[in-house]
């Protein structure tokens, strides 16, 4: 070749390897969620950064549901909501991070529920409500065996992509081959080990999870049986609601009152999503954060409501309940007689699980979370261990059965009866709703074929009742013992919070 | 002189410029990353820096922030296995809400490590009843905590095969964002140096791990052998002095007397001054912080007895402390702060057995090398008659904890409980001490037995003969014996 050929040649060089250089530094570090303008899309669909270090790819997300054969190829069966349209469920964000497309649940997935009047009515779907048809340890219990499952592989992966029309480019798919499928297995393989102590509680059921024993399995607390003790291995409880969160500010929030702050309570809540202090997506995390501050409200009861009767109820209620549950489902703040504070488990009386399985040891060392970012305030300083449960607001009470911090009274007017006379089973998971009783419907093993669960509140029928009981809140000083026509009073009063 | 051309001068002293800055920024790099010493205060209070404050002992005897955060985190096996999680498995008090549990320091010298301070041995917590949270006594003893344990546990983690840069960067970077800089520095330097300095500690303290050897528990070391084995080159032999934490609180009454349960040191300065260099304090500032701990110690007083007392019962016990106890115990009495002969106080002598005239020798020449003036360690023949203030929260009792509460004390010693559990903070106020027997004692607590070497419960049989009325009238009034805080 004569000189200026190969000069040519060179620079043609020089310049491919520059933009190969360039392309796969780029596409290896980028980063970026897929990004939503309205607040409440956001809040569905938005990443808290979840998808960096604790993502499933998105194509072994599409695919798994077609590969072990769920009902649909989708992940209806675990009561996750699917919008028309959309390849998500509600509650799942997704990244492109190091050129893979990745996803990750967000707080929608435990805080965004389904309401319909009748089996064949159209669903309505109501944000900031408890996840009453998502059973996320059955979801996570399916990743798990998938990863143990010889179905589960790069290659059955990659031609259901193709069939269903998901396009990976070629280094893509060379990594899925490669790599991703056998890291997830891996992955999933080692955190099912960390996890194993709560898979083997009682089982949860649809709209239920335990919040803190997997703060213990993050800091990988010893939690072997014989290192455990056993009243502190169960903490099941209902997926709360999340709406007015700026009237909370100040309360003691979750169930047993153990945090004060908001802002410190929604990181450590970010956790459930995959986002660690490194990754947690503190712009849209604000953005999701804005909204459950000033956004998010809960609906209106929709059905008729009897007002003299209510208006009768609300004198029970200013008389009984008034001073732990605040005047009413609008007017509440914090520093309002015992709302927001913590009631003894002696006066209390509900199941203690939840209570026994948040432990000192455990708020101490809670203390280290968060202790290494830039800003020194995003340091965890507001967890306690207290001695009961706390006295929540009762804003968009109607959507929230079943009740009780672990759910397990049905509706309302189970809840004014005294616990011997509380369903000991019932079905949860329905998203029927029941305006006579004032809940979900609980007496149907099924609903348009997903599998509801039969929760027992005692022992009579398996040994799948501990954390479930269903007595507390009960006497004199909590309603059981009005009569029937203060009762039915008192439940008209509380449709209109 | 060379003689160059004026181009080459020019490239010469370019070349120069950039050595010097190249130069400059590696060494201010490496200043910043690894020397750069930061203040770690100031404390909001005295008692902030007592619990908190540096006591200079993280250059010697500092781990990395981040290797003592994941160390639990990645060894949650080694752990004692009472249940508990992270570094309250040691049973350490820990404010909730607080960073660090008490004795626990943090210091950037370049990077953030994390050492001990006197607050370790010296912080008691305690309860009215289980269902509240613990109340944080600064200058008491660390009843709760096993000082032991959590030596093993670091040194084990550094023999084991997990304590590798991957094991450990994966836990650490789930939690904080190291740069490209530290990552290289934790995964060349940090990890293997802390490595190879644990194990080096191993070898220090392998005379506590010989076989069959008594355990501390918690709320003891072995004080005087420890401060044999590291200061001087005495072979080990076969002594075991396994002492209760003492509280150190109104610490100037104790200026003229001896100190140490065996009335080793004569000055209270060099107490605190050998206690922090067995921290690993910087010989070079110990006196000085030293002199500060003197000052905060000595106005620091006992917290209240914080159940009711009966002020009659009470009185009527002042008068038989009297006439029992205050020849030895009282402030101002002849014989507080002095040696009580072992032949006369005829409790364990292990304790005192420990210590020789020669450890003293060589561990005062030892102290004299590194530059520091003090009053010397001298050996005794008996244990020292404390003063008494606080003596309700000093349970367990007598110098080596075996004795389970103030109302045991009063008994002859065939009445003492031969086992109970030890380190558990729920209050006995009917017994007057620590709850040593209830299940969650047990659960949490250490079995103490007292046919273990240096464990025998014998000796100090005052009052043991009272009736039953006189030692309740006792108990009450050592309830109320101060002067506590406000008094």
């Amino acid at each position: 070749m004569t000189k200026p050929g190969r000069t040519i040649v060179l620079i043609a060089e020089a310049v491919i390897l520059v933009f190969a250089l360039l392309y796969f530094g780029m596409r290896f570090t980028s980063n970026s969620a897929v990004e939503y303008s309205n607040s409440l899309e956001h809040f569905k669909y938005g990443s808290t950064g979840g998808e960096i270090l604790a993502g499933i790819p998105y194509s072994v997300w599409m695919t798994l549901p077609r590969i072990f054969n769920l009902p649909g190829g989708r992940y209806e069966s675990f009561g996750f909501i699917y919008e028309a349209g959309k390849d998500l469920p509600i509650g799942v964000s997704k990244r492109r991070y190091q050129g893979i497309d990745r996803v990750s649940f967000n707080c929608a997935i435990c805080h965004y529920g389904s309401v319909r009047d009748t089996p064949d009515s159209k669903p309505v779907l109501i944000a900031g409500m408890p996840s009453n048809t998502v059973d996320l340890r059955a979801f996570y219990q399916f990743l798990f065996d998938a990863a143990k499952d010889q179905r589960f592989s790069a290659a059955l992966v990659l031609s259901e992509d193709k069939a269903m029309g998901i396009h990976e480019d070629f280094i893509n798919r060379q990594i899925i081959r490669y790599y991703a499928v056998m890291a997830m297995q891996s992955f999933m393989i080692t955190y099912s080990q960390r996890l194993n102590f709560i898979m083997s509680e009682p089982p949860f059921g649809p709209g239920r999870i335990d919040t803190f024993s997997p703060a213990k399995a993050l800091l990988n607390f010893p939690t072997s049986p014989d290192k455990m003790p056993e009243n502190e291995r169960i903490g099941t409880t209902d997926f709360p609601s999340i709406w007015n969160q700026r009237k909370r500010e100040g309360m003691w929030l979750h169930w047993d009152g153990n945090n004060n702050d908001v802002a410190e309570r929604n990181r450590s809540a970010a956790y459930g999503t995959g986002a660690y202090p490194p990754t947690l997506d503190r712009p849209n995390m604000q953005r999701i954060m804005n909204w459950l501050l000033d956004e998010a409200r809960p609906p209106k009861y929709p059905y008729p409501i009897n007002a003299a009767l209510a208006a009768r109820g609300k004198t029970v209620y200013d008389q009984l309940c008034d001073g732990c549950h605040g005047p009413d489902g609008v007017n509440f703040a914090p520093n309002y007689k015992e709302l927001g504070k913590v009631t003894p488990i002696a006066d209390i009386g509900t199941d203690r699980h939840r209570l026994d399985s948040y432990t000192l040891p455990l708020a101490m060392n809670q203390s280290l979370l968060y202790a290494g970012t830039k800003d020194p305030n995003e340091r965890f300083r507001h967890f306690r261990k207290t001695y009961g449960y706390a006295n929540m607001p009762l804003d968009g009470i109607w959507l929230r059965s079943p009740y009780l911090h672990n759910g397990s009274v049905p509706t309302l007017h189970d809840l004014f009866e005294a616990s011997a006379n509380r369903p000991k089973t019932f079905y949860r998971g329905d998203d029927v709703y029941d305006p006579i009783r004032v809940g979900f419907k609980s007496n149907s093993p099924e609903r348009n074929g997903r599998k509801l669960f039969l929760l027992e509140t005692t022992c009579a029928v398996s040994k799948d009742c501990e954390g479930n009981g269903n007595q507390g809140h009960e006497g004199k000083n909590y309603g059981t013992e009005l009569p029937q026509a203060d009762k039915d009073a008192l439940v008209e009063y509380l449709k209109t919070f | 002189m060379l003689n160059l051309s004026p181009v080459w001068k020019r490239r010469l002293l370019t070349l120069l410029v950039v050595v010097v800055v190249v130069g400059a920024v590696l060494g201010f790099t490496v200043w910043y990353k690894f020397f750069r010493q930061v203040d770690d205060g100031p404390f909001a209070t005295a008692e902030e820096r007592f619990l908190y404050g540096s006591i200079d002992a993280e250059n010697t005897a500092g781990l990395p922030y981040w290797i003592w955060v994941a160390l639990p985190q990645v060894f949650p096996d080694l752990l004692p296995g009472n249940g508990q999680g992270g570094y309250r498995a040691f049973g350490v008090p820990w404010e909730q809400g607080h960073e660090m549990p008490t004795g626990f320091t943090k210091k950037i010298i370049g990077f953030p490590r994390v050492a001990n301070n006197c607050a370790i041995c010296h912080t008691t917590t305690y309860r009215t009843r289980a269902d509240e949270a613990p109340k944080i006594v600064a200058a008491g003893p660390n009843h709760t905590f096993n000082v032991q344990a959590m030596l093993r546990f670091l040194t084990a983690c550094a023999a084991d095969p997990r304590f590798n840069a991957d094991t450990l960067l994966a836990v650490i970077t789930q939690q904080t964002k190291l740069s490209f800089i530290d990552k290289l520095a934790y995964r060349y330097l940090l990890i293997p140096r802390t490595r190879d300095a644990l194990l080096q500690r191993s070898g220090q303290l392998a005379w506590m791990n010989r076989p069959h050897w008594p355990d501390w528990g918690v709320g003891r070391d072995d004080p005087m052998n420890l401060t044999k084995y590291f200061l001087t080159n005495l072979p080990w032999d076969s002594s075991v002095g396994n002492a209760d934490f003492p509280s150190i609180w109104n610490i100037g009454l104790r200026e003229g007397k001896n100190l140490n349960w065996g009335g080793e040191t004569p000055a209270p300065i060099s107490v605190i001054i050998d206690s922090a260099l067995g921290l690993q304090a910087d010989p070079k500032t110990v006196v000085e912080t030293s002199k500060w701990l003197l000052s905060y110690l000595t106005a620091k007083r006992a917290p209240k007895y914080p159940f009711p007392v009966d002020p009659i019962l009470a009185a009527k016990g002042k008068i038989l402390y009297d006439a029992q106890c205050a020849s030895c115990h009282a402030t101002g009495s002849p014989r507080v702060g002095t040696v009580i002969p072992i032949q006369e106080i005829g409790t364990d002598p292990n304790r005192l057995d420990t210590w020789t005239q020669e450890a003293a020798d060589k561990a005062n020449a030892a102290v004299a090398k590194l530059g520091i003036q003090r009053v010397g360690l001298i050996k005794t023949n008996g244990y020292q008659a404390v003063p008494l203030d606080g003596i309700w929260i000093r349970g367990p009792y007598l110098h080596n904890g075996s004795v389970a509460n103030l109302r045991e004390l009063l008994e002859p010693v065939e009445n003492r409980s031969k086992v109970f559990y030890r380190g558990y903070d729920v209050y006995d106020p009917v017994n007057v001490g620590f709850d040593t027997q209830s299940a969650d004692a047990i659960r949490l607590g250490f079995k103490f037995d007292i046919g273990i070497k240096g464990n025998g419960n014998q000796g100090h049989l005052y009052g043991t003969t009272l009736s039953a009325e006189d030692k309740s009238a006792l108990i009450e009034y050592m309830k109320t014996i101060g002067p506590a805080e406000g008094e």
